[in-house]
């Protein structure tokens, strides 16, 4: 232990002598706690690729899912439902200790049998169909489904399942034997990983210093140190860019984008973010019961023309509710939803619609041009001959009875349609269970045959139901991918890569370069 | 005396009790913190398991008295967003909003009381008009008006300044300027008040008729009296002023202050967090309040010698 | 100098005796202020008749373009068009007018309000008195700018809400003032008098009290507006104020910020009205504040 400590201090030296490499990043958010485990949301996805590893690992430079070893290096199955994975060797954690197959265990089963509400909560949505992970000898483990999984990979390589240290996690507090909640909360605030960067300073919502971990199992990283600090007002964030406070900053919206343009010391990279924005409607709320208007609704709303306005075209209007992340089940041949004011206006008459208010509730800020839109929406309404009308509020309605229609987005929490229309469209999800969304037998058996078949082409016919089901009884319509960019000085070379799930930082080897001074 | 100060400090304390439970009560009425700290699309199942976990399936009376009882331990309760205790998360937010404020009055002071006395001096020329003038449209520019075409000139285009933190001085200038430009413009007035009533005064006319020079006059004896007016009318300026000009300075600069912590606490139901933020600026705005009260006890005989 | 400046004359023929009088007590700057203040009001007033376009109607295709003079100027948008493509100047013109409602809504509630519970306070005495002082000093201590947030937050922010939240600043002012001079006239030998001859309570406040406190009131009022129109504007930058589509000028700075680099003229008309609209109202109050103070003096 004592000669582990000299080394590591030997190396930081001879780090820090030679020119250190020290990056500055603007984020419009900065994460309240750090825990890959609980958290999906867009503003955590930025922090645990650097900190964290999966077992199985993903070529993020592909679209489409390349699975390769990360802290396992072989996997097979040994049984329909039970996959046996080789663990790397030579593996450590941040705080020095050695990863083991307990470890692995202990990062498994505080998902697949989650105590903790928080774990239980995403436990349920993504990883239902995982019984248990077992320790076979010390570099082996044994994952046990409840049925046949045909997206072992893609499951594997959340950000729910990163692996984290046993010993360390369960002594944060009280019985340093038990994991009580309180530990997983100790954790998110002092978290500790494998990954590349070790996180040495953490001020929830304020600033998040990651420096080089010289003990990574794999290629090392290329910064010495990152700083993240919050930035929430665009134009500081820009300013900051400017003036040197920031080396790169998150979140510029299209229209900053000719600012970033204009100045020659600066650049921007975005992409078409592996999310939707889309406006829900509710199928229970008395005036709209009739899916007629929630067709006419969705006819009404010139998605092009919206993406030209105010995405200045980078968006993508999607046909239906698929992505090109999605691979084999990538099917950009179903035309779902489209413009049709002139069919809005029939359906509307046939409907019976006598010009009762429709509201549209938008968060003031949350979304990117997300007010913009929902304004430009109602006037769209405002041509079929729907009386509508925008109602701004910072709180998530979408469970409440008299919600009409508001905007809301469909990340993709993992690249297939279960990670990204699955998660929330499910029968008994969440957007049925908030009584807005209505599925029968029928819809629940396509469900079934999509979510479970071994064989590609049976899950995409049985998406291509759903996907009509979705269009016959519209719940929602997708708007766009929007386009996301960052902004960055001239000597940074970054971009978002294409396989990673939205808004993640990959500061990685191969990711990133920085021609510091 | 000792009645009158045991009796300011009765009523600080009452006022501040007054004050925490009618947050705590108008937070319980204000939204359901499971929408804001857990995000959109969970099953009524998960919302109702979360939401015990966060205790908020306890009745408001019991919540109130693990509120209060949350006093004892010092901490304050957790965060429901960071799941941190509430006094760490304060107290590392008070430093910089005091360095802000303090950076923000001297600022004041040292701009508006020579303006004020200058503005007096000069009431009938030109140069009084013009610092009235300036007084005047300094106290209409909104702060935040005067913050965002500060960042646009000073740092977005000449790049001189930077605009986010507090990590150098040069980070207190934008900042500073934007906290009391409104300050300096009502305390130049209040000034020139003040001294306009005390150079109207009979002793004023006799420390003339003495022979001293004019600038001693004005300096020893007029502001010398004056100061006392000017100083009570500082102190409630700055207790009301900067405690919510803040908010909006903070939010703009990224200045990792109360004010900003307040803003995002209310906008994301962190009630533990929002409670006891309120708490600490109230209590700072009446302390100030209450030394103001004081200290007039001290400068009022009346009141000293125990006759009112 | 002023008079030359502006080529007004010191006496206006056809106006009555108190106005004429007033202007010719005025200085330049207040005169100024008079000026502008009352040409504000005109302008809110008939916006409908002024704005050239309707302030909600949007045109997508001709977002963000330039007041009249620079490149991508559209013709009939004299100040641009803002981030929906929407006419900068329509938006101010209604901008202005919904502020000043709001201002001078919230102004009266808060005079009726805070007016109330001083002359109560200050008639009952006692443990009433102690109770709403109570009231205010906690009003004062706590920051209003979170008064008005957890209010917005609780009742969600329409325009109704608006006015109530904005009726809620500044009544403790109102209350200090009103109390304030209700105990001193209360010492006074006439309202003995009053007393003595078996007036109520009632009476006493309404015929003897209240006239006293007139003056200081309306200056309250008048300071109490630009305050109003500030504290709005914050609000609305915040983005918590009025609600979009409906422009506030506060709300268009606020959203407008954003834009600060790349389309500064929608931030600039809205700017320049909240500054001039409190720049005058300011100088009237303090205007008024003198005139009245011969009387206030040495109190």
């Amino acid at each position: 232990m004592t000669r582990l400590l000299a080394t590591t201090a030997i190396a930081t030296v001879l780090a820090s002598s030679a020119f250190a490499v020290e990056l500055t990043v603007g984020a419009a958010n900065v994460t309240g706690y750090v825990d890959p485990g609980r958290d999906h949301s867009n503003v955590g996805s930025q922090f645990y690729y650097n900190t964290f590893d999966t077992l199985v690992e993903k070529n993020y430079d592909k679209l489409q899912g390349e699975y390769r070893a990360g802290l396992a290096t072989e996997w097979t199955l040994v049984e329909p439902t039970v996959m046996e994975l080789k663990l790397r060797q030579g593996v450590k954690f941040h705080n020095g200790e050695a990863m083991t197959a307990d470890d692995v265990v202990f990062s498994l089963n505080r998902m697949y049998q989650a105590t903790f509400p928080p774990y239980q909560v995403r436990s349920r949505d993504r990883l239902a169909n995982f019984e248990k992970a077992e320790k076979v000898d010390e570099h082996t483990v044994r994952i046990h489904a409840k049925r046949e999984e045909p997206l072992w990979e893609t499951l594997l390589n959340l950000q729910q399942v990163m692996i984290i240290p046993e010993d360390y996690t369960k002594g944060l507090t009280g019985d340093p034997k038990v994991a009580e909640n309180d530990d997983y909360e100790a954790f998110s605030l002092k978290p500790v990983g494998t990954g590349p960067y070790a996180i040495t300073q953490f001020v929830p919502g304020e600033t998040l210093v990651w420096e080089r971990f010289a003990d990574f199992w794999g290629e090392k990283a290329p910064l010495d140190k990152v700083t993240v600090t919050h930035m929430s007002e665009t134009a500081a964030r820009i300013t900051a860019l400017k003036t040197g406070e920031a080396d790169l900053v998150t979140n510029i919206a299209p229209d900053q984008l000719s600012l970033i343009e204009a100045d020659p010391a600066l650049k921007a990279a975005g992409s078409a973010t592996a999310l939707f924005h889309v406006m829900i409607m509710n199928a229970n709320h008395p005036v709209l019961k009739d899916p007629r208007i929630r067709q006419a609704m969705s006819l009404a709303v010139d998605r092009d023309t919206l993406n030209e306005a105010l995405w200045l075209g980078k968006a993508i209007v999607p046909s239906t509710h698929t992505m090109e992340d999605f691979g084999p089940l990538y099917m950009p041949e179903l035309k779902t939803f489209e413009y049709n004011p002139e069919k809005a206006r029939q359906l509307l008459q046939e409907a019976g619609y006598k010009g009762e208010e429709i509201v549209y509730t938008s968060f003031p800020t949350y979304y990117t041009n997300g007010l913009l839109a929902a304004q430009a929406i109602v006037e769209m309404w405002k041509e079929v001959g729907i009386n509508g009308k925008v109602n701004v509020v910072d709180k998530w309605n979408g469970g409440d009875a008299d919600m009409m229609a508001r905007n809301w987005s469909n990340p993709m929490y993992f690249a297939d349609p279960f990670g990204s229309f699955g998660v929330m469209w499910a029968p008994k999800g969440p957007s049925e269970s908030e009584g807005r969304f209505n599925t029968d037998e029928a819809y629940a058996a396509s469900w079934e045959r999509f979510r479970f078949s071994k064989d590609v082409e049976a899950r995409k016919a049985a998406y291509a139901e759903l996907m009509e089901r979705i269009s016959q009884d519209p719940p929602m319509l997708p708007l766009y991918r929007p386009f996301e960019s960052w902004a960055m000085n001239k000597n940074v070379t970054w971009a978002p890569k294409p396989g990673h799930i939205p808004y993640v930082l990959d500061f990685r080897a191969g990711s990133i370069t920085f021609a510091s001074n | 005396m000792l009645r009158h100060i045991a009796r300011t400090l009765v009523k600080m304390i009452v006022t501040l009790f007054v004050i925490v439970t009618l947050v705590f009560f108008t937070t319980r009425l204000s939204g359901d913190p499971i929408d804001y700290v857990v995000g959109q699309g969970i099953t009524q199942e998960d919302r109702e398991l979360l939401t015990r976990y966060y205790g908020l399936d306890a009745s408001v009376w019991v919540q109130y008295l693990r509120f209060l009882g949350s006093f004892v331990d010092g901490q304050f309760g957790l965060s429901f967003v960071e799941r941190r205790p509430v006094a760490d998360i304060v107290a590392e937010r008070i430093w910089p909003s005091l360095q802000l404020l303090l950076a923000g009055i001297s600022l004041t002071i040292v701009t508006a009381v020579p303006l004020g006395i200058l503005a007096a001096i000069h009431r009938n020329s030109w140069i009084g008009s013009a610092v009235m003038s300036i007084a005047f449209v300094g106290y209409a520019i909104p702060n935040f008006v005067l913050a965002v075409f500060m960042v646009l000139v000073f740092a977005f285009t000449l790049n001189w300044l930077p605009v986010v933190g507090n990590g150098t001085p040069w980070h207190f200038i934008m900042p500073t300027i934007a906290l009391s430009g409104a300050l300096i413009a009502a305390l130049t007035r209040f000034t020139r008040n003040a001294m306009l009533d005390v150079l109207s005064q009979d002793y004023m006319r006799t420390a003339r008729a003495k022979g001293l020079p004019e600038s001693v006059v004005i300096l020893k004896h007029g502001f010398s009296n004056a100061s006392i007016t000017i100083l009570s009318v500082l102190g409630l300026q700055i207790a009301g002023l900067a405690a919510a000009g803040n908010v909006v300075v903070e939010a703009i600069f990224a200045w990792p202050g109360i004010g900003d912590l307040l803003v995002n606490a209310a906008i994301l139901r962190d009630f533990p967090v929002l409670q006891f933020a309120v708490l600490v600026v109230a209590f700072a705005v009446i302390i100030v309040n209450g030394a103001i009260d004081i200290a007039y006890a001290f400068a009022d005989p009346r009141i000293r010698l125990g006759r009112a | 100098m002023a008079n030359a400046v502006f080529g007004i004359p010191a006496t206006l023929p056809g106006f009555p005796a108190g106005v004429r009088r007033l202007w010719r007590d005025a200085n330049g700057v207040q005169r100024t202020a008079l000026l502008v203040a009352v040409l504000l009001l005109i302008v809110a007033a008939f916006a409908p008749y002024i704005a050239p376009h309707e302030p909600t109607a949007q045109s997508l295709i001709a977002r963000l373009r330039p007041p009249i003079g620079f490149d991508r100027y559209k013709d009939g948008y004299l100040l641009g068009t803002d981030e929906l493509g929407r006419d900068v100047l329509s938006r101010s013109l209604y901008g202005l007018q919904l502020t000043l409602i709001l201002a001078a809504l919230g102004a009266t509630i808060g005079l009726l309000l805070g007016g109330a519970l001083g002359l109560f306070a200050g008639i009952a005495g006692g443990i009433v008195d102690d109770f709403i002082m109570g009231a205010v000093d906690a009003q004062i201590a706590i920051p209003f700018t979170l008064i008005a947030l957890l209010m917005l937050a609780i009742f969600g922010s329409s325009i109704e809400v608006m006015v109530l939240v904005l009726g809620l600043h500044g009544w403790e002012q109102y209350a200090r003032i009103v109390r304030g001079e209700v105990r001193r006239l209360m010492a006074m030998p006439f309202i003995e008098a009053a007393r003595a001859a078996g007036a109520s309570g009632g009476r006493i406040a309404f015929r003897h009290i209240l006239p006293n406190t007139v003056s200081p009131l309306v200056v309250q009022f008048t300071l109490s507006i630009s305050n109003i129109v500030l504290v709005e504007s914050t609000l609305s930058f915040l983005g918590m104020g009025v609600q979009p589509p409906t422009a506030t000028l506060g709300s268009m700075v606020g959203i407008g910020r954003d834009y600060m680099p790349t389309a500064p003229w929608i931030v600039v008309a809205p700017a320049l009205m909240i500054l001039l609209v409190t720049f005058a109202v300011q100088i009237l109050g303090d205007w008024l504040r003198d005139r009245a103070d011969v009387r206030l003096r040495g109190r």
